[in-house]
Formats: C-alpha cells, structure tokens, sequence
C-alpha cells in the first residue's frame, strides 16, 4: 500500500471542509518525515545531502507552522535582505511542490480553476493559490517578488493580498541593465527596506547584510569548486535533492546554514569514487515523481546529472561593500532576464566548463519563458555537437506528465549518447 | 511597414519619423510554424503573430516586454528575420519618476536604433506637432451610434474580428473596449520636454494587468455600471494574465461577466459563438417572434409548436402543443451530416404526433448544428434552451450539469428558470461523452455497458489523465496490466466526475441539481457525480430532449 497516497487523500477529504485540520495534517506529515531522516536516514545518501534533506524539510514545516516569521517570495528575490529581518524565506513554488510531495497537488490546482484561474497557468502558481485559498497554507505578513523571468508573479501575488490580505511588495526589475535601471532597483530596494521595517518593527542592520553577502559569495565559492570535483566522480544524489539545492542557492543563500552545508558538500564529494558514463546537464525544472527519470537518475551513475542551470542562474561574486547595487545587480544580470541568448551563453559555457555529454531541457507546463526559447538553446547545443533531449511535462502535477511518454523519449536518448560514446 | 502589438507601443515616435505604423492583427489558421520554432504551449496570441510576421513582408516589429510570451517572440523574430528591425522596448511596470526617466531613456536608445537601421532622422518638432495633430483628431471623434442590444464591456485580450462580428450581429453596444489596445491613448501637448511628457502619459494609461498597480482597471470598469448589462472578458490559450481579472469579476463585479477563451486563430469565432450568443440572451432575452410562418389550420384544431437540438452525437426533436404538454418527441443519431439527421428526426416526430408539418406553428432549433437547420424559424442557444427545459420538468432546479457529446456544461438558474450564470468546458473532449465513447471503444464494449460494469468495481483505479489522448494510453496500459473492466470504467467515471465537479463548482454548488444530455443515461457517471456534490441528481425520464424542450417552449413564446 503506497502510505503516501492514502495520507494524501485523506488530507484532500478533509481539507474540503477543515482547511486547519489539513494543514495540521501537513505538518504533522513533515515532522514524521523530519523524525525518520534522523532515525533511519538513507543509506544510500551522502552525508552531506543529508544534512540538506533535514534542513529543506525543516524550512517548509517552519513556513507552515510559524508563518509570522516568514516570507513569502519567488525564487529570484533578495532573500539576504529579509533575513536581515529575522524572516525567512520560502518560495511558493517551492511551498506548491512540497503540497505535490503529499500528492495533493490536483485538489489544490482544482481549487485555483473553480475560482477561474487559468489552466494554463504554470502549475506552481496554480498550487499556490488553491494553497493559500483553501486556507491550507496560513497566510504570511508580506511577500516579496520579483517581476522578472516570471510574469505570473505580479498576478499571482496580487491575487493572494485580494483573497487573503497578504501584502504583496513587487521588485520591477528592467529587461536590461544600465545606470538607470541600476537606480531605479536600487531606489525599490531601498523602499523594501522600509516596507520590512514598518512590518516587523526593526532596523535595517546594513553590516549584518554586507556579512551575509560575503556568506553568499563564500557559499558560491563552494558550490563551484563541488561542481568542479564532482565532474569525475559518483557523488550519489537523487532529483528531489538536486531541487533542494535550490535552498542554498536561492531561498537561504547568504545564511550560516547554507554555508555550513555547501563546506560539507565540497570536502564530501572527494570520498566518492571515480566514475565514467556520460555526464548530463539539467535545463529547468525536474519532475521529481517521475518513475522512469527516478529509476535512471536517483543514486545511479550510468547517466549522472551533474547539476541544473537554477542552481548557477548568477555565478558572479557580490560587491559586499556596495550591498544593494549588488543585489541590483543579481537581479538585473541574471541569465534568465534580458534576451535568451543570455541564458543559452550560460549554458554553452557551463557545458563546457562541466565536461557535459548531453543537456536535457525540461519544459514545464505553463512556463512560457522557458518554452518559447527551447528552439533557441537546441540550435546553439546543435552547433556544439552537444545532443539535447526536450522532454515536456509537469515540475508537480503528476496529471499533466505521462511516463509512458517519458520513457520512449528518454530511453531513446540515452541510447543515442551510447552509440555516440561507442563510436 | 512597421507592426505592433501592444497599447504601450510608442507608435507616434516612428511616425514622426515618416514609418508607417500598423497594428498586427494576425489571421491565421494554423501554428505550424509557431508550434516548431517556440513550443505548442506558449500563448497562442503570440504564435499567431509569430506566423503572420513570418509570411508578411513587415519592415520590422515594435515589441514590449509586456509578458514573457512576447520577449521570447522577440528572441525568434531576431534569430528568423536578421534583416527586419526587431524591437523589444523595455516597459517598467511600476509609474514613478525613477521609471518614467528609465523609460524616456528607453524610448531614445529605441530612436537611435531605428536611425541607424532606416537611415531616418527623428526629429522632436515633428513629434510635438503629431501629438498635438492626434489631440485634435480625438476631440472630433463621434460616440458611436447607439443599438438597442445587450450592453457589452470588453475585457481581457484582444480580440479577434471574428469575434467582434457576432457582437455585431447580435446589435450588442459595445460600451468600451479595454483589451490590449481597444482604449485610445491621449497625450498633453505643448510640453518643455515632448519625449518626458509622451513617456510618462504612455506609462499612466488604463494600466494593463502586467503592471504592478492595476486598481485603475477596476475604476475604469466602475463608471460604466449603471449602463452595463454584461462583461465579456477575452482571454487567450496559454495567455493567463486575464483569467486573474475574470476570476476577480466573477468574485465581485455585480454584473454578469463571461470568458470567452479562444486560441486567437480566425476559426476562433466557431469555438465561442454558442457561449457568447447564450450570454448575450441571458443579460437580455432573446427577442423571439420576428419573423411570421404560414400555418394550415382550422379554428379548432390544436396549436402545436417543435423545438429541435441538433447535437454533435444525437439530434433530438420535441413536439408541444399549446398547453405546454410533450405531444411526441424523438431522438436520432447525428450522422456525418447533421442536415440529414434533422430531417429524419422531423419526420419521426411528425409521424409520432400524428401531425403534419403545416400544422407546426412555430420551430427553433438549438444545439451545434441550430444555424443549419433550415426548416427553423429561428435559433437559440442550448444553454438557454436547457435552462427552460429544466425549468419545466423540476422548478426546484438550480443547477444543471448537462454533459453531452462534445461539450459539457454547468448552468446556474434563477428560481425563475432564467439562466443567470454559465460556464462551459474548454474545446477539447476531456470529461465529454465522446471521451467515454472513445475509453468504451478501447475497452472493447459497448457505451451501454459502460455505467452498469462500473458498478461491479473493486479495485479504485485513478485515471490522473483527463486529455482524451492521455487517457487512452493510461487504459491501455491498465489493460496491460491486467486490471479488470469494472475497475478501469470506475475510474473514468471518477474522471468525469471530477471535471464535472470543477465546472460547478465554478457557477455555485445550489440544490437542487439536474443532469442531463446523453451521459446522464450512464449510471456509473450519475453516481459519481452525486458522491462528489453529496446530493442527488434529478434526471428526467429522456435526459436528452432537455434542450429541445426548451426550444419548443422558445417556440411557444413567439406564437
């Protein structure tokens, strides 16, 4: 019997009409799990991912069960600067995907359609809103999101402040970087600050913040020089925790935690063997459900994917003693704002600097950004010499993926890199 | 010639510049260019562009960043059309000094640009005098002249001429039009700095829903409520923005608000004529009775009038007589020709009532195929006709969930029986009876048989897929796997149930509910769709002549 999926429904029966039940069901979920993490860990997993598993699970639970030191944001906000705050920040893709991990997302995403969402909104947003509107998820005191790369954020979060008076703070970040469009973050930056002071009472701590930036450039440092051993060798990791990274890279970059972790995670690697089957890099989002990609990828070494370009969306190190023009600066020069020849240069030069043999580009539904290029990112992977494989579905809503289909495609695949090995 | 898409579109700039300027309005039928260089799931507005500048001879395009659709259009306009001026201005989403500054720097590096590829010099006197030429030119602008229909606002996207010609032809007033570029734009003239002045009036329009502040919408809409009969909102396949505003109306406009969601392809007319003519009679009843029929009868002899609702699967007639009493009434399966299917069931019905035609005082026609039955006297939506069907057999009705071939549909009525509130499943099969048929058919049993199997279930099997062309492949790799018949059309009926459930959930859930159409006659889907809505479903006796019940009641109005 899968417990998961029969805990699941039992969450969706009840949260129909007992909205609190259902959350308390949620975190009494993610406490069981936070408990079976330290008792009976994953033989199979690293240390170091270990360590990584219990503090991502950690941070949901504590979204869930203390929202009033919580934030909630995007994936591209300026994290460090709420931490300043003592909030921490959790994205509501990632709040959306830990609701698919309970394998409730369909009534979620069928609570935003009866309101009239869009079923073409990306799934993410969409599970957020039922999330929130259900009464599952309990309500934060401020979000704060980005404009760029996504376009369902504005709307998203404008909808939760109507619904539920969730006070939505927008960062307008520009197409382009240029003096202007410097100044005119760096004045919204400046204005978050206030907003973050009238809401939890503080002071700004700029010194606090210029240490966290070098926390953040120090944790980069790591996770490069991780990507750089890790090219040769088995460090065994699954889907799920290859998303978690995105923890460390984004929602709790510039914290103690994440640093502490990516330390380990460079010295942890060098115990793992050597190893030589094709090296594969990731492009976007990974439906972590997805039987066939779990059985060819988690713990498996024939095919290693080395790492997702999310995890490596700004690589540059910060300015600490000019905090918020860098912080600007993350946002405005990050691959996925601006034209897409950015990103698809970024991807050039990671797969070359990570030795890769194949990209993998995921296309998850409703994301236009990442769908409209893919064309693009072939024609330049083509040029490489660098076979591709785009496969489409889901990042969380196991009714839009079918692995029937993700079989053929990905089997087909890794066929094809073996011959070109071979040969 | 240059095109443009977007209402923050600095158009007067190229015209200062002696650059034609039109706006693209994409008339294509087909993305298979669009679907190869982007992905079949990006907005299907911008697809559209993307074909019809492909296959024109534009000069180039002005884009906005307005969604992230359009700057990946961007992208592959540049990577196709090298030689053609491909512009992406950056708009700010917020309206301040910071970004009204941001965004006339934008518009000056945008000339330079667009100078160094035309070999043009702009030129700011110019500029000012086509402002203020445009200023005039809006002042002598007359207010249309007013029809006697619906009063109509329009929201959302922009929409295509198809879909402006059934406004047209059913005389609706179209109060305003606020999709995409529906609201003309006015600037200030005589200004020190021209560009500033046109920069900051650009940024301060009725903002559209990709800016931050958007409340001037809902202010906008407000001044127009005590002439508004009803809101049209356009929203667009893989475009999501709109569907915010929609879901907000609905939540609180106090008026009746329609989406209309088309794949902005020219055959979009065809995908939304039925819902939004059924919308127009619900925020004004149709006018029935214009026309006048000859008919053969003696002083007394009865009166008796026929609806008819030509279906995608069956067509179905209904005979009453002049004291609202079901004389005969038929059901044929639509063939590969409707046309043919409405004669048959005419004839049927005739000889069931034992009349002839003459005697027929009045006939509408209903369902797909109603514009194409040439003995009616008139047509009227199915929605409507439902809503007065249903009426008829059970007053307590307030909702109705009717599935039929190719659509299903949840209706919201008054205690009057008037259709206050529709909505209708998107095109595809998904949660239809076309889907059933088509899982009966993997199955290898008939559609019949369907609802009684399910009742032998033992094993809950989830069917996750609702696209009819997923499912498929989900049965046939549970047949497979061995799993029994029952079980898997358990399943499916539990699928069905679902969308249903959605679809009411998204006009109320009132009691008491009525199902009807063809797959109400399957008990398995009735049962499941009861388990969900933890009610009963009342269904009457023939569950498909709802609809053309209606329609003979439409036709006892006129007579």
């Amino acid at each position: 019997m899968d417990y998961v999926k029969a805990y699941g429904e039992l969450i969706k029966k009840t949260a129909g009409s007992h909205p609190l039940a259902a959350r308390r069901m949620i975190y009494a979920g993610l406490i069981e799990e936070l408990i079976r993490m330290k008792i009976a860990p994953k033989k199979e997993m690293p240390q170091a991912l270990r360590m990584l598993n219990y503090q991502s699970v950690r941070k949901v639970y504590q979204a869930i069960r203390h929202p009033e030191n919580s934030c909630w944001t995007n994936i591209f906000a300026p994290v460090e600067i709420m931490q300043c705050f003592g909030l921490d920040c959790v994205s509501m893709e990632c709040l959306s995907s830990f609701m698919s991990g309970f394998m409730i997302e369909d009534h979620l995403i069928d609570t935003a359609e009866s309101e009239g969402i869009a079923s073409t909104l990306c799934s993410y947003h969409k599970g957020f809103i039922g999330g929130v509107d259900s009464g599952i998820f309990p309500p934060a005191p401020l979000s704060v999101t980005t404009s760029m790369v996504c376009d369902g954020n504005i709307n998203t979060f404008r909808h939760v402040q109507q619904t539920k008076g969730v006070p939505s703070f927008v960062i307008d970040v520009p197409n382009e970087n240029s003096a202007y469009a410097m100044e005119y973050v760096t004045g919204q930056l400046k204005d978050l600050i206030s907003v973050l002071e009238d809401v939890t009472g503080k002071k700004m701590d700029m010194a606090q913040l210029r240490r966290r930036l070098k926390m953040e450039n120090a944790s980069k440092q790591c996770y490069l020089e991780f990507l750089k051993e890790e090219k040769h060798r088995f460090y065994p990791k699954t889907l799920t925790l290859e998303l978690y990274l995105l923890f460390v890279t984004h929602l709790d970059i510039g914290s103690e935690d994440s640093l502490r972790f990516l330390r380990l995670l460079k010295e942890d690697v060098k115990k793992y063997p050597t190893r030589t089957g094709p090296n594969i890099f990731w492009v976007h989002l990974m439906p972590y459900y997805q039987q066939t990609l779990q059985k060819y990828f988690n713990y498996k070494d024939d095919y290693y994917i080395q790492a997702i370009d999310m995890n490596l969306d700004y690589t540059e190190m910060l300015d600490t003693e000019h905090p918020l023009e860098a912080l600007a600066r993350k946002m405005l020069d990050n691959i996925y704002n601006g034209p897409y020849s950015r990103k698809v240069e970024k991807i050039a030069q990671l797969v070359k600097e990570l030795e890769s043999d194949a990209v993998i580009h995921f296309c998850h539904w409703g994301c236009k950004q990442s769908v409209g290029g893919v064309m693009l990112l072939r024609e330049k992977m083509q040029e490489m010499g660098i076979p591709m494989l785009v496969l489409d579905g889901d990042g969380m809503d196991r009714r839009n993926s079918h692995d029937g289909q993700i079989r053929t495609r990905l089997e087909a695949f890794l066929e094809m890199i073996d011959q070109m090995e071979e040969a | 010639m240059l095109g443009f898409v977007c209402k923050y579109a600095p158009v007067e700039v190229f015209e200062a510049m002696d650059t034609e300027v039109g706006r693209i309005s994409p008339s294509v039928v087909n993305f298979n260019q669009a679907d190869t260089l982007m992905h079949p799931n990006v907005c299907s507005f911008v697809k559209s562009v993307l074909e019809e500048v492909i296959g024109s001879d534009y000069e180039g395009v002005i884009l906005t960043t307005c969604c992230d659709s359009v700057r990946r259009l961007c992208d592959v306009l540049r990577d196709q059309c090298p030689n053609k001026f491909i512009y992406m201005i950056d708009v700010p989403r917020k309206v301040n000094d910071f970004s009204s500054k941001m965004f006339t720097e934008n518009l000056r590096e945008m000339i330079r640009a667009y100078e160094d590829f035309s070999g043009k010099k702009f030129d700011e006197k110019k500029f000012a005098q086509i402002l203020e030429r445009k200023a005039e030119a809006e002042k002598l602008r007359k207010a249309p002249e007013k029809e006697d229909g619906p009063r109509i606002g329009l929201v959302g996207t922009r929409c295509s001429a198809g879909v402006l010609n059934i406004l047209e032809n059913h005389h609706a007033q179209i109060l305003f039009d606020m999709t995409c570029t529906g609201l003309s734009r006015s600037f200030r003239c005589g200004q020190e700095d021209p560009l500033g002045a046109y920069a900051w009036d650009l940024l301060n329009q009725v903002p559209c829903l990709r800016m931050v502040k958007a409340s001037g919408r809902e202010k906008f809409i407000d001044g127009f409520k005590d002439r508004l009969d009803g809101l049209i909102c356009h929203t667009v396949k893989f475009c999501d923005m709109y569907a915010f505003e929609y879901s907000e109306l609905r939540a609180g406009a106090g008026v009746p608000v329609l989406q209309a969601e088309t794949d902005s392809t020219a055959q979009s007319e065809g995908q939304i004529r039925t819902r939004v003519e059924a919308f127009l009679e619900s925020v004004k009843k149709p006018e029935i009775g214009k026309k006048k029929r000859t008919v053969t009868r003696t002083g007394s002899e009865k009166m008796y009038v026929l609806g008819v609702d030509s279906g995608s699967t069956s067509t179905n007639a209904v005979i009453l007589d002049e004291n609202k009493k079901i004389v005969a009434f038929d059901v044929v399966r639509t063939g590969a020709k409707s046309g043919e299917s409405a004669d048959k069931v005419l004839q049927n019905v005739l000889d069931k009532a034992g009349i002839s035609k003459d005697q027929l005082a009045a006939i509408i026609s209903t369902g797909y195929g109603r514009v194409s039955i040439p003995y009616a006297d008139e047509n009227v939506t199915e929605i409507s006709c439902h809503g007065r069907g249903a009426h008829y057999f059970n007053p307590a009705v307030r909702t109705i969930l009717d599935i039929g071939g190719q659509d299903s549909k949840a209706i919201r009525l008054s205690e009057t029986g008037e259709v206050v509130d529709f909505v209708m499943n998107d095109k595809c099969a998904a949660g239809t009876g076309r889907f059933l048929e088509m899982m009966a058919r993997t199955l290898e049993i008939d559609i019949s048989q369907l609802g009684p199997i399910s009742a032998e279930w033992k094993e809950n099997i989830e069917i996750t897929s609702m696209c009819t062309v997923f499912a498929e492949s989900e049965v046939i790799s549970l047949i497979a796997q061995n799993k029994e018949k029952a079980d898997i059309a358990h399943g499916l009926h539990n699928a069905i149930a679902g969308k249903a459930y959605s679809l009411l959930r998204r006009v109320g859930l009132n009691e008491a509910y009525m199902m009807t159409g063809g797959v109400a006659k399957n008990p398995g889907v009735v049962k499941a769709v009861e388990e969900r809505i933890g009610s009963k479903l009342y269904i009457c006796e023939e569950p498909e002549i709802v609809g053309a019940l209606g329609a003979a009641l439409y036709a006892l109005e006129r007579v």
